[in-house]
């Protein structure tokens, strides 16, 4: 977008107050900016739709539509919009809600001329400081263009407070984007929150997420704040989202809607001022036909969807990935750093990688703890590769093997009498056909065995 | 209460204040028939725009008369309302803009 000659970017500023569109108009052209205006929510999707603006400024309060709803409705059709808001009152849930909808910055009137221009030119992106892709820079690690495009797409949501939704296999990276788009934001120095919720038993996960009071279930001997309140001002990241029980997937989507957290055994809500970045490997499209992931969750989880590619889709980054886990291996055990054989780099880029860069990173340290020379040799790397260390299945992975064999077992002892199998596991009835059907196993093909 | 009140405000305005300082007196006249009527509800929506216009043009002191008016109209105070309509009937007979 650059300000060029006839490519001057163009503001739209909504207000039912003439005086305010005149006065900003007249402060907006002499910074140079094209500027278009509408007195009503109204007209201004109208002229979003016919003049493309590339930043919004709107008033909160006005006759109709409020400017809070103009905000959510500009970003339904394009969340990188930057819409700044205008509010007669310093209101706080208006701040809070103005900035989870992904407002670019809230502004209260009587508004000054240089606090206006400053706010446009860092929404637009225009002369604003270069820590943002430094920081991205620093920890993502690629040259390829499918990675480039991502970083692109992670620069231009880190300065707002859209929520991402990052998609990928497992060992893709999708925590250190999340993480690199959290060190890129103004929230850099406010906490980034991790938090797997496949690996916090469903008990556990309301309260861990949410806080619990003191005596609130056996065993919560002291208050809890919980992680959303642990992240206030900062970020969450939530990965595994698409493990997290139904019953928990409500309450989030409550959170996000009212921004508030109301902790276990609590009869108060917390306002909270969160960036929510939630990550699966999942196939949240199929969860959602199937009834085990909610719709609306979902929709707001993925304001701007991402995507990890495979290790395999961006080999030419694997030189550079090899050479920086080198590098940080070298310097997290203080030795030299060792380095591949120029044929054992070769068999590194072309190598499968289901396990894509994690497995990478684990392959690159076993190489060099298993090397006795400074340059690691191909025959090294091709033992290690067969031992096959990224063929490892996730924890998750073997405790669902593990059931089905059970179940598997459990049918066969009992010929398929599910009544008897459910009471060996210790499971009724409803729940232990759930299980079946979870694993797909038909309990009437261990009958048809037993009469043969 | 004849000395003039000196305000400046930045030359690039200076074609939109005739209409601004037009606008204002057309505030104040409505203003004062609300608060004739005890129409707490319109003293209380033009002094909030009242408020949230002036600074910007760089009378500050509209902007905190505005908010006066905004908060007497909030309470249904009469009497502070009144007495806030009076201070801005005075402050905009007085006014000396000098562009800068």
């Amino acid at each position: 977008m650059p300000r060029q000659g006839g490519n001057r970017h163009s503001i739209l500023v909504v207000d039912d107050d003439r005086d305010i569109l005149l006065l900003l108009k007249k402060w907006l052209e002499g910074g140079d900016f094209n500027v278009v205006t509408a007195e009503s929510a109204e007209d201004a999707l109208m002229e979003i739709a016919a003049s493309k603006p590339n930043l919004v400024i709107t008033d909160l309060f006005m006759g109709g539509m409020s400017g809070l709803d103009l905000l959510a409705r500009i970003h339904e059709d394009d969340p990188l919009l930057p819409v700044i808001m205008l509010s007669g009152q310093a209101r706080i849930p208006d701040a809070v809600k103005a900035t989870h909808l992904g407002s670019a910055a809230f502004l209260t009137k009587p508004v000054q001329k240089a606090e206006v221009l400053e706010h446009v030119e860092r929404a637009l992106r225009i002369n604003h400081d270069r820590s943002g892709e430094q920081a991205i820079q620093k920890n993502v690690i690629y040259r390829s263009r499918i990675m480039e495009e991502l970083v692109d797409l992670a620069l231009l949501v880190a300065d707002s407070n859209v929520t991402v939704f990052i998609s990928g296999a497992t060992g893709t990276g999708k925590e250190v984007i999340a993480r690199a788009i959290h060190d890129a934001s103004p929230r850099r120095d406010k906490p980034f929150i991790a938090v797997n919720c496949g690996a916090i038993p469903e008990q556990l996960l309301e309260s861990e997420l949410f806080g619990h009071e003191k005596g609130a279930f056996t065993g919560a001997a002291s208050r809890n704040e919980g992680l959303f309140q642990a992240a206030n001002g900062g970020t969450i990241f939530l990965d595994e989202i698409g493990d997290m029980p139904l019953t928990l997937q409500v309450k989030l989507l409550r959170v996000l809607q009212d921004f508030e957290v109301r902790p276990v055994g609590s009869t108060r809500s917390y306002p909270i001022d969160v960036r929510v970045i939630s990550a699966t490997h999942q196939d949240i499209d199929a969860a959602v036909r199937d009834g085990e992931f909610r719709e609306d969750l979902y929709y707001r989880l993925k304001v701007v969807p991402m995507h990890m590619p495979t290790l395999a889709e961006r080999r030419e980054d694997i030189p550079l990935l090899v050479t920086h886990f080198l590098g940080a291996y070298a310097q997290k055990n203080s030795k030299p750093v060792k380095r591949f054989a120029p044929e054992a780099m070769e068999y590194l880029t072309a190598a499968s990688w289901p396990g894509n860069i994690r497995q990478l990173m684990n392959v690159v340290d076993l190489c060099v703890t298993l090397s006795k020379t400074e340059t690691i040799p191909l025959s090294l790397v091709k033992k290690v590769l067969q031992d096959k260390p990224g063929d490892f299945i996730t924890l998750k992975e073997a405790k669902q093997e593990f059931e089905k064999n059970y179940l598997i077992g459990v049918l066969r002892v009992t010929n398929g009498h599910v009544a008897n199998a459910a009471k060996i596991a210790g499971r009724n009835r409803t729940e232990f056909y759930k299980l079946l059907s979870q694993h797909g196993i038909d309990p009437a093909g261990f009958r048809q065995a037993r009469s043969t | 209460m004849s000395d003039k009140i000196e305000v400046i405000v930045d030359s690039d305005l200076e074609d939109l204040i005739p209409g601004f300082l037009e606008n204002r007196m057309q505030d104040l006249e409505k203003l004062q028939q609300a608060a004739k009527r005890g129409d707490f509800g319109t003293l209380q929506s033009i002094g909030h725009s009242l408020k949230g216009v002036g600074g910007g043009y760089g009378f500050d002191r509209m902007s905190k008369i505005g908010e006066g008016i905004e908060n007497a109209g909030r309470t249904s105070d009469l009497e502070a309302a009144n007495g806030r309509v009076a201070e801005l009937a005075d402050y905009l007979s007085r006014l000396n803009i000098v562009f800068e």
